[in-house]
């Protein structure tokens, strides 16, 4: 090397590639980034969570604000829809444990149409709501805190969608399948925090 | 290793000169002239809270750069000593345990003696002087109730204090009633102080905030933003007057008949 | 296509930074366009969302993104080609690069250079509180300094240096060829400079650059020109890097340490980054959120914070301080912790000591941790919350203090006896222990309510900061730049000049922090760019020693510079060092060990005969020598 002034390889020891790392743990790698992923994001929650408590119970506000109500029944059934994507997500992981291809295939593919259809009705509901987030501090948390969890369902569904193409490509095995398990892991989280939202919000 | 030894002699004069930089950190922590003039009932047990905060620090601060000291000038390697490594002590639980159990008893006993101190600095008073302040980006302004009974707003504040001595001027000690203040914000967060009197509370949009402030001496002192509020921040201040119970009158007499409504 | 444009690089993130502008400017118009509002093209709305967006084409030009996206498209995974990985000339130091330990270079210089940025920013604050009245800025431009300069040196150094140095050293100090994963950490670096091009460039928008504090409290932040916009997002760029780096620090230390290597038998400044990853993953969020609902209610009229529509419908104020405090008060241990694990290294070497009581040091970081959750009220005794809650707050805080102390203690008895070699690291070491100590004690007293009340937001607090972030923090990054700087560069540093930047330091950051305790008791409120006469002499003194102070940093980045290209060479273990680190070469070879070590003993055995950390010459399982350690899944 020349005379280096930033540390570059040693010219010796030009090794194939790096020594396999030591596994100090039984928990694999991406499942435990997946899991301390969602630990940050149920603290974004959180932090909206504070913002409603805020503007609900320490302001004394009424909820919802006079003159906006909110569509229990449709958010009941987008919860059904949403739960059941979760058993669809899971036949499906099922399925590749047990090297069923189609069902993996059908479960991949249902969870993204339920999915799908719980995204269309939320902006659906948001069109005929008849308020708007500008129209008072209650309207603002409701969005806020619906919109970022339909946010994270967007997020969910693209995880999905690219794990279904590898399932429809025949990338999983029994052996090897975290590419379905970790976004399912994901997509559970999703499920778990909106039944967590549609009871605070319009439940209670 | 033997230069590592620490004889009871060493002991003894690190506790020598420990004491007497501590006292002489304690007597230079006590000379500074570190708080504005006491102005209010509030400040003598703040003022006070902070000698006997200044009483336990210096000691600490002492004990930590004496044995840092020490060990720099005993401890450090000498020439033919580069290989030489030092004994392989892991722990003691004996000490652990004390300096564990030590700041948690005196910390505990000093949250008690704050407690008490607020409990102090808070009490409420009979006879109030109800006033109201607005803070807006970049001005306080008060709302006093006047001697006809309507409301009027001034730009400076004055408060009355009945003087407990035979002097009436700049200074003299009085005994005052207790300033009861609501505090406003129209626009964003500011903060009212008075530094004299120790008192501080945030002024918040949407609420109201309050404190109370018990002026003990007759004088003109500055009301000072302590929130960043903007370009102005540091221009936004204000006065407040400490005057005897006749000049008062006289004032809220005169603002009366001036500003009506 | 040109070949420059289809590699990843700076030539193809330009070319897709600028289709970023393209894109966000029509999507802004197009979103205007379907919701009605006037005017079709709005500069600012078109300026907000190119923020957002036009870092992601920027990075996705560099390559960040590249393996991620092939593993979307659905195709084969395809083998690690290892020939790329680590620095092979300066250029490889200006691209997205997976090697821990071109990253680690890649932090450390980036974070220095906006330290002397912000740095710069303090001289200018001292310069123009050098005289009572207006020097040479008015309040507007005043006020963006100290915002800007608290904000870089907080989200662009402190906290990130650290992860940096980590960066580099904690894959060594296990015994694992890397982090986890690799590429997300070259993101969480690459995050780094956009968010610290966003702060810088908010001077050039109009209306100037962001201006209401490091803090940016609701409503005053939502009411501001479109530079607030820059701390806004900026915050959540350096955020999404902190939270990556964190997830990655904590799956490495989880799932990679060499056989042998049990938790008890970690070098302390793993603990300590394991403890700060845990305040990182948990905290962040929380400023990420409280920025989105200011960037909510500044641009799309939400009323988070608004209590001017009306009763009722009104928003919360005090909401944002909560929220904002919850991340910001963990913020300062992720501040100071690696710091503390920076320093149980240099003491235990640099003593020939094991460090004493290694296990209550490792248990006093998890309090800390803890504890650190259940205090942030402490920064809002007199922001009109409920009274009730002061008190709690006060006893928590002042909990703290005793695994603090415990530390403090601990390293204090590391030293007796010990074989103490006193060069730059162990010398910024010991400054730390006292300077650091000083700082505990205002903190003790701001924990006290009725102390809090007079002194809240005055020049005392910002003594306070000072004492703990530079007599703190920045000590133990210095101590940690210098004892690592032959490992990292394989070249030493001059002795001397180190010794003359660390007296110089230290003397003039008392003499300029020093004062501010007592300036702000006597009643200067803080971030005022004018004060009353009566405090002229005081701040004159404290300037004319903040200057030197500035100075003094100078001597650091010519030892630096000068030592990193002409240093005499370094040798594997010029400190005799028994962690796993100093048993490669300087600097350590490009996949770090031929086989990973095996753990067999404590890392600070010194002074017992024989005693070994790690052993080399265990073989382990032979790498293929194409398809190493990659898997079906993006890392």
């Amino acid at each position: 090397m020349e005379a280096a002034s930033l540390p570059t390889a040693p010219a010796a020891h030009e090794h194939h590639g790096p020594p396999e790392a030591h596994n100090s743990s039984t928990v694999d790698r991406q499942t435990l980034g997946m899991l301390l992923f969602i630990v940050s994001e149920i603290m974004v929650f959180g932090a909206f969570f504070t913002a409603y408590f805020f503007i609900r119970v320490v302001n004394g506000n009424p909820w919802p604000a006079t003159n906006e109500e909110l569509p229990l029944a449709i958010a009941g059934f987008n919860t059904l829809v949403l739960v059941s994507s979760s058993l669809t997500m899971h036949w499906a992981l099922e399925a590749a444990k047990r090297n069923n291809r189609n069902a993996m295939k059908l479960g991949m593919v249902a969870t993204l149409l339920l999915g799908a259809t719980f995204l269309m009705v939320q902006i659906n509901e948001y069109v005929h709501l008849g308020f708007a987030p500008y129209d008072s501090a209650q309207a603002s948390v409701f969005y806020g805190l619906t919109g970022l969890h339909g946010a994270h369902v967007f997020i969910g569904l693209l995880l999905l969608l690219f794990a279904a193409i590898r399932v429809f490509r025949g990338h999983f095995t029994p052996a090897e399948h975290r590419g379905i398990e970790v976004p399912g892991i994901y997509w559970h989280f999703v499920d778990v925090m909106w039944i967590i939202v549609w009871t605070t919000v319009y439940v209670l | 290793m033997s230069s590592r030894d620490v004889t009871k002699a060493d002991v003894v004069r690190m506790l020598v000169i420990g004491a007497v930089a501590s006292a002489a950190g304690i007597a230079i922590g006590l000379s500074i002239n570190w708080f504005p003039t006491a102005a209010a009932t509030q400040a003598g047990p703040i003022d006070t809270f902070f000698d006997i905060m200044i009483f336990l620090s210096v000691p600490v601060f002492v004990l930590v750069t004496t044995i840092v000291l020490f060990a720099v000038i005993r401890f450090r390697v000498r020439p033919g000593e580069e290989d030489l490594d030092g004994p392989p002590v892991h722990g003691n639980t004996r000490i652990e345990i004390v300096w564990t159990a030590i700041p948690a008893i005196v910390l505990s006993l000093l949250c008690v003696y704050a407690a008490t101190v607020l409990s102090d600095i808070d009490a409420a008073k009979a006879d109030q002087l109800k006033i109201t302040t607005y803070a807006q980006q970049f001005a306080w302004s008060y709302e006093y109730t006047g001697t006809d009974g309507k409301k009027f707003m001034t730009d400076q504040m004055f408060v009355p204090c009945r003087p407990t001595t035979a002097k009436q001027d700049e200074g003299a000690p009085c005994d005052g009633r207790q300033l009861s203040l609501d505090i406003k914000a129209v626009d964003v967060i500011h903060s009212f102080w008075i530094p004299e009197m120790r008192m501080k509370q945030d002024a918040v949009p949407g609420i109201t905030t309050h404190t109370k402030i018990n002026p003990n001496r007759i004088g003109t002192y500055p009301v000072v933003c302590a929130e960043l509020c903007g370009v102005g921040h540091s221009a936004m201040r204000s006065t407040i007057h400490v005057v005897t119970p006749a000049q008062y009158t006289a004032w809220l007499k005169l603002n009366s008949k001036a500003k009506t409504g | 296509m040109p070949v420059a444009l289809r590699q990843p690089g700076w030539y193809r993130a330009l070319a897709t930074s600028l289709l970023g502008v393209a894109f966000c400017l029509g999507l802004t118009t197009l979103i205007r366009s379907l919701m009605g509002w006037d005017p079709l093209i709005e500069w600012s709305a078109i300026a907000t969302v190119s923020m957002i967006g036009v870092p992601f084409f920027f990075l996705a030009g560099l390559g960040a993104f590249d393996y991620w996206f092939y593993w979307m498209s659905g195709r084969p995974t395809r083998a690690e080609d290892h020939s790329t990985h680590g620095a092979h000339s300066w250029r490889d130091y200006f691209k997205v690069n997976t090697d821990h330990k071109v990253i680690g270079v890649q932090y450390v210089c980036t974070t220095f250079i906006f330290m002397f940025i912000g740095g710069l920013m303090a001289m200018l604050i001292r310069a123009e509180l050098a005289a009572p009245g207006s020097q040479f800025v008015d309040g507007q431009d005043y006020n963006s300094l100290f915002s800007v300069h608290a904000s870089l040196l907080i989200f662009l150094f402190i906290v990130p240096v650290f992860a940096g140095l980590a960066n580099y050293v904690l894959p060594l100090m296990i015994g694992a060829p890397d982090m986890a994963f690799p590429r997300l950490n070259a993101l969480s670096f690459w995050l780094l400079p956009i968010a610290g091009t966003l702060m810088v460039s908010s001077f050039l928008m109009p209306g100037g650059a962001f201006a209401s504090g490091w803090t940016a409290y609701a409503p005053l932040s939502t009411s501001q020109p479109l530079g607030q916009l820059c701390f806004t997002l900026g915050v959540q760029f350096a955020g999404a890097s902190s939270i990556a780096t964190a997830l990655n620090f904590l799956v490495t230390i989880i799932t990679m340490r060499a056989p042998g290597m049990s938790f008890w038998r970690m070098p302390l400044l793993v603990w300590a980054n394991f403890a700060t990853s845990l305040l990182v993953v948990i905290a962040t969020p929380f400023i990420a959120a409280s920025q989105f609902f200011v960037l909510l209610d500044r641009t799309l009229g939400f009323h988070f914070f608004d209590t001017a529509i009306g009763a009722g419908r009104e928003g919360n104020v005090i909401m944002y301080q909560h929220v904002f405090w919850f991340y910001s008060h963990p913020a300062v241990y992720i501040m100071m912790l690696p710091g503390f694990g920076i320093v149980s290294e240099i003491v235990s070497v640099k003593s020939r000591k094991p460090i004493f009581g290694y296990r209550m040091m490792a248990f006093s970081l998890l309090a800390i941790v803890l504890l650190g959750f259940t205090v942030w009220a402490h920064h809002m005794f007199v922001s009109g919350m409920q009274d009730w809650i002061r008190v709690p707050m006060m006893v928590t805080t002042a909990i703290i203090a005793v695994p603090t102390g415990i530390k403090i203690f601990s390293w204090l008895a590391t030293l007796w006896r010990g074989v103490l070699h006193l060069d730059t690291p162990m010398l910024f070491s010991l400054g730390f222990l006292t300077m650091f100590t000083l700082g505990g004690i205002s903190g003790v007293m701001l924990a006290m309510v009725p102390f809090d009340i007079h002194v809240s937001d005055t020049y005392f607090i910002v003594a306070h900061i000072h004492y703990v972030l530079f007599g703190g923090s920045l000590f133990t990054i210095f101590a940690g730049v210098y004892y690592w700087f032959p490992k990292m560069t394989g070249r030493m540093y001059n002795e001397k000049l180190g010794k003359i930047h660390f007296w110089a330091t230290f003397v003039f950051f008392n003499l300029t922090f020093g004062p501010m305790h007592v300036v702000g008791i006597q009643g200067m409120p803080r971030r005022v760019a004018d004060y009353a006469a009566q405090y002229s002499e005081l701040n004159l003194a404290i300037s004319v020693a903040s200057f030197m102070l500035g100075i003094s940093t100078l001597v650091f980045l010519y030892n630096m510079v000068n030592s990193w290209r002409n240093g005499p060479k370094a040798e594997a273990n010029p400190y005799k060092a028994l962690t796993l680190e100093w048993q490669v070469s300087s600097p350590p070879p490009i996949f770090n060990f031929d086989n990973i070590p095996t753990v067999v003993g404590g890392p600070y055995e010194y002074g017992v005969p024989g005693a070994v950390h790690g052993i080399f010459d265990k073989p382990s399982p032979q790498p293929a020598a194409a398809v190493a350690s990659s898997s079906h899944e993006p890392a």
